[in-house]
């Protein structure tokens, strides 16, 4: 049974359990949604206001459209050199971003003692934790969205600047590029939900410490499966597994050699790396708002 | 009005903070209990580390207590139809630094599930109350202390609740920002609701409280109202002028006779009986009488008096406190 059928087949489960048991959970729900959304609503309008962020942003860009001076290469070159370098950067700033956003999503409130106005408020902690997380995801979602269509922007004039030439074989691999940016922002928003977690139960600097080795941990998480199949002290095995089992598979999400080098884009793989991130970030979510339900603020 | 229905109950709270550094821990709040009547202005004074914060805190639902219990309206704070009813305004006024005042009061508004229509109307009212119409564009980081107390206080007032949590209102304003803020407090009490007011700041507590808990070491050891705890009068106080300093003397030298510095004679509030005779005595010695008076201890002297263990309530107490 693949990864894909069982999850279509818990949803189904899923879908049947909430319909079935909705008289006890609706009422709840219907106050939880519109406070998750005001959170969220909030979270991205603060950071929107924040100029850090902006200046990430045309950080980003700058180095996007920088990367069209490489005119010596060949088209063929070229272009496997700007989806590769322009997703590179995607990706390392998307994960920055994640990180530092992340870290002080709930500490900032906690430090700044915003958060006491609102848990004052009928607003459960959980609801305020969620509504972090969601603002988080827009605020990401907007960025990478930006740096992707500013890539594509640049893959698309280069084309054209280069289509005159004889042996012209650049191509742009826009669908890629898309895909490729696509499953970064689910790295990122796994990740992000990892550094919630954390950041619920430690200080922001401890928070953005782990976030860096979960993030450098996760990236080679098939290195470390084949470590733990060859370790022969039992202990090293056991800790490795269970790396390999509590981290996410950030790795996974990564299809940026597939699309620079033209090769076939297993979207199936794709589609099995977002069901395991969708799992994983609900449970820790789910954990995350335990631990803030229970910290004094 | 003040009714005997209990809106805030407390009972045996005691909060203590461990740490890794500090695994016995230091005892914020020990043994409390208080309870605070519909419609009445309760003020809980005392000086810094007294446990003031830490009450209000484990009343809101942000700490836990170590032992005991709070309700708000009957029930525990964690019911949110409880906090639907509750305003808090927090010390120091954390607010969110990047947005102005209307839209802060428009998300908190929207926290209550109101619509736009009546988030819109509810900001007009609450800019209007809280004097901030003008300036309802400046962002919260660029107004200054008094526009930022206020505007804390108009978040606290957006579900127009029955109580109201203020923790230290005034703390950090200048006489003009004091002063506006003891008038919205007292507006907030002349339209009913009961207020729970935290400060150190005597003065105002004075203006506007019905009853007084002084907290110290983390207890409560003296409450009542201010009446009940400054007790009766205990001196006369006759100002005068034009008092010649041998007259002076020999009013000194009397039993009844407490002191006289610089034309003002004080009486011993006992020998009543024999105020017209030192009023003839200062005539005699060339004073004129401006005023009489039978002041009574101020909110300062009783604090003085109970974490002296003078105030008789709470004598018992405060003398475990002391030693």
């Amino acid at each position: 049974m693949t990864p894909q059928l069982l999850f279509l087949i818990g949803l189904f489960i899923v879908v049947v359990v909430l319909t079935l048991t909705r008289k006890a959970w609706a009422p709840a729900m219907g106050h939880a949604l519109p406070s998750v959304w005001r959170i969220a609503k909030i979270t991205v309008a603060e950071a929107r206001r924040r100029r850090v962020l902006q200046a990430v942003v045309v950080l980003v860009v700058l180095i996007l459209v920088s990367m069209t001076f490489f005119a010596y290469l060949s088209p063929k070159e070229q272009s496997r050199m700007l989806i590769n370098n322009g997703l590179a950067a995607i990706t390392a700033f998307g994960i920055l971003l994640s990180i530092f956003v992340g870290a002080f999503l709930v500490p900032h409130e906690l430090e700044s003692r915003t958060v006491y106005a609102i848990l004052a408020k009928p607003v459960r902690r959980f609801e305020f934790v969620l509504g972090k997380y969601l603002g988080a995801l827009i605020v990401l979602a907007v960025i990478i969205a930006v740096m992707t269509a500013v890539l594509i922007g640049v893959l698309m004039l280069q084309d054209k600047l280069v289509s005159d030439l004889p042996d012209s074989a650049f191509d742009p691999n826009i669908r890629g590029v898309v895909f490729a940016s696509a499953m970064s922002y689910c790295a990122v928003a796994v990740l992000t939900a990892l550094i919630v977690l954390i950041s619920t139960i430690s200080s922001t600097t401890m928070t953005i410490i782990s976030a860096f080795i979960i993030w450098a941990v996760g990236s080679m998480q098939n290195t470390i499966n084949d470590l733990a199949s060859q370790a022969e002290i039992p202990a090293t095995r056991l800790l490795l597994k269970m790396i390999y089992v509590i981290v996410p598979k950030l790795q996974n999400f990564d299809y940026r050699n597939d699309v620079a080098n033209y090769l076939p884009i297993s979207y199936l793989g794709g589609l099995d790396a977002i069901v395991q991130g969708i799992g994983y970030t609900i449970v820790v979510l789910i954990l995350a708002s335990i631990f803030f339900n229970d910290r004094q603020v | 009005m003040i009714t005997d229905d209990i809106v805030l109950r407390i009972e045996g709270l005691t909060k203590v903070y461990r740490s890794l550094f500090t695994p016995v821990g230091v005892k914020a709040v020990d043994n409390l209990d208080l309870s605070v009547r519909r419609g009445e202005t309760y003020s809980v004074v005392g000086p810094n580390g007294s446990g003031k914060t830490t009450t209000l805190k484990t009343i809101l639902g942000l700490i836990f207590p170590t032992a005991g219990s709070t309700t708000v309206f009957g029930r525990s704070i964690n019911d949110l139809s409880v906090r639907e009813r509750i305003g808090f305004l927090p010390e120091d006024a954390y607010l969110y630094e990047v947005f102005s005042g209307e839209e802060l009061l428009d998300f908190y508004a929207g926290l209550f599930g109101y619509s736009k229509q009546r988030r819109r109307e509810l900001v007009e009212e609450l800019l209007t109350l809280v004097g901030m119409q003008a300036n309802r564009k400046v962002p919260f980081r660029e107004c200054s202390k008094g526009m930022r107390q206020r505007l804390a206080l108009a978040q606290a007032l957006v579900n127009d609740p029955e109580l109201l949590i203020l923790d230290e209102p005034t703390s950090g304003l200048d006489p003009a920002g004091r002063h506006q803020m003891t008038r919205l407090i007292l507006e907030m009490k002349r339209r009913g609701k009961t207020i729970l007011l935290c400060s150190h700041f005597l003065a105002e507590v004075e203006e506007v409280c019905d009853r007084v808990g002084i907290m110290y070491q983390g207890r409560l050891i003296a409450e009542g109202s201010l009446r009940e705890l400054a007790g009766e009068p205990t001196e006369i106080v006759i100002t005068t002028t034009g008092l010649q300093p041998a007259a002076a003397e020999q009013l000194a030298a009397r039993d009844a006779v407490l002191g006289v510095d610089d034309g003002v004679v004080r009486m011993g509030h006992e020998y009543g009986d024999e105020l017209w005779s030192v009023l003839e005595a200062i005539h005699r010695g060339g004073g004129h009488v401006v005023e009489v008076t039978r002041p009574r201890p101020t909110l300062q002297d009783v604090f003085v008096r109970a974490i002296r263990g003078e105030v008789p309530a709470a004598a018992e107490q405060a003398s475990e406190v002391i030693e």
